[in-house]
């Protein structure tokens, strides 16, 4: 069960981490009138449509001892920075980066913005309108992108093991682990993770949804102009 | 900046924008609005809420000022543009806009939170008090009726002693003795407080309870009645 424990532990990390970028990011993307604002939503948008292998293969380029990442990294901890638990997190959060901003600058954009003005108006700055009215407003939107990371992360194959290889304890994860189990022909073992994955998924995909329905018949308000 | 009172509202501004069928539309005014209440007639599109929200800061006109006494809000030859939330501005909005995750003291108290907590509860107390929804105090815009929740927007805009007072329609939907109701209340506040008061309106009888002076808008240009 250790592969299971260590996806769980990625799955959580990436996904709070992300949480605390994915929302500057988001906010700025729903509100920056820039122009050329399409560029950054492509980057933000291409680990979706990027095969894991390429991300991974480009991660670790970045990560490998030639690569800035991997330089920076061990400048500061003296070691490098591919195959380790630090690597994984690194690249998980540049795969699973969509998950997070899309759901958070979706949830943004849909803040009424006559509330905005309202908040505005009564001498909210936008640092208080942010925390007061955008955030709890978008609150399903924040769970579902925590959630999305998650379950995104723990079911991660490609990049990983391109980034992470194989070593048991240190970056062998719940997939890889399957994968490897399959290989050496033990269906029973790879069957009984591979259910535990499901029922994860499962269960944390009800749990947005219950949450979004919850949310949407809570803020619903009868009288308002649509 | 000290709050002077009884200072007028001076409003000098020209907006070009795509009017609702898709024409051009210049909005050219230059007005002074004095303390009191000056109701603002006009047909639909003829730039009565634009004129609000450039007043308010959250339309940014081409060109002109606004001021309220010697205070420069808005100025573009001096590149002053005071951001929205230090304006001291009450607008009630022509559309509802209360907080729906919020219950209706908290709507109102939302403006008044650089108070002490002391002088917010008893401003909020009276208000509830004056507009007869101190019973919906606990309740979520989505729990109250729209007459209601026109309501406690107005009682959210005036809590908060602004400097100057836009209301876009602010008696939609409010049933007549209500509407008497609160004009009586309107007409003390604004006794009681020297300021200017914008509002907008197509009731001849709103503007003849209320209005100390009268401005009609047609196609974006403002003439005093």
């Amino acid at each position: 069960m250790a592969p299971l424990w260590l996806s769980m532990e990625l799955a959580v990390t990436v996904a709070a981490l992300l949480l605390v970028i994915g929302v500057p990011v988001a906010y700025w993307l729903a509100f920056s009138g820039w122009r050329f604002k399409f560029l950054l939503e492509a980057v933000v948008a291409l680990p979706l449509v990027l095969p894991p292998t390429v991300l991974g293969f480009y991660a670790l380029v970045a990560m490998g001892p030639h690569g800035p990442l991997g330089k920076l990294w061990q400048a500061a901890f003296g070691h490098g920075l591919a195959f380790t638990f630090a690597g994984l997190v690194l690249a998980s959060i540049f795969y699973s980066f969509p998950f997070a901003v899309q759901p958070l600058m979706g949830s943004f954009e849909a803040v009424d913005r006559r509330l905005l003005n309202a908040s505005a108006v009564l001498g909210a700055s936008p640092w208080r309108t942010f925390c007061s009215v955008i955030l709890p407003l978008s609150l399903p939107g924040v769970v579902t992108a925590a959630v999305l990371c998650f379950a995104h992360t723990l079911g991660e194959f490609g990049a990983v093991l391109m980034v992470g290889g194989n070593l048991p304890g240190i970056t062998r994860t719940a997939s890889i682990a399957i994968y490897d189990r399959v290989q050496a022909l033990e269906y029973g073992e790879a069957n009984r993770m591979a259910l535990v994955l499901l029922v994860i998924s499962f269960s944390v995909l009800s749990l947005v949804y219950a949450v979004n329905r919850r949310a949407r018949r809570s803020l619903w308000t009868p009288w308002a102009a649509k | 900046m000290g709050r002077e009172i009884g200072a007028p509202l001076q409003v000098r501004v020209r907006k070009a924008r795509q009017g609702a069928n898709g024409q051009p539309f210049v909005l050219e005014v230059a007005l002074e609005i004095p303390p009191g209440i000056t109701i603002l007639f006009g047909p639909s599109g003829a730039g009565k809420s634009t004129l609000l929200d450039c007043i308010a800061g959250l339309v940014r006109p081409e060109t002109g000022s606004v001021r309220v006494g010697q205070e420069t809000w808005f100025d573009s030859s001096a590149a002053i543009d005071i951001p929205v939330h230090q304006r001291q501005i009450g607008y009630v909005f022509q559309t509802l806009a209360l907080f729906p995750h919020l219950t209706v003291e908290e709507n109102i108290g939302y403006g008044i939170t650089r108070l002490a907590a002391r002088e917010q509860k008893q401003r909020i107390e009276e208000i509830l008090n004056a507009f007869k929804i101190g019973g919906l105090r606990t309740r979520k815009p989505g729990e109250i009726s729209g007459g209601e929740a026109q309501r406690v927007e107005l009682a959210r805009a005036l809590v908060t002693e602004p400097r100057v007072l836009l209301l876009d329609e602010p008696m939609t939907g409010l049933d007549e003795e209500l509407k008497a109701h609160i004009i009586e209340d309107l007409r003390a506040w604004r006794t009681a407080r020297q300021i200017p008061i914008l509002y907008v309106t197509h009731s001849r009888i709103e503007a003849q309870a209320l209005g100390d002076h009268a401005i009609t808008m047609r196609a974006g240009i403002a003439v005093p009645e």
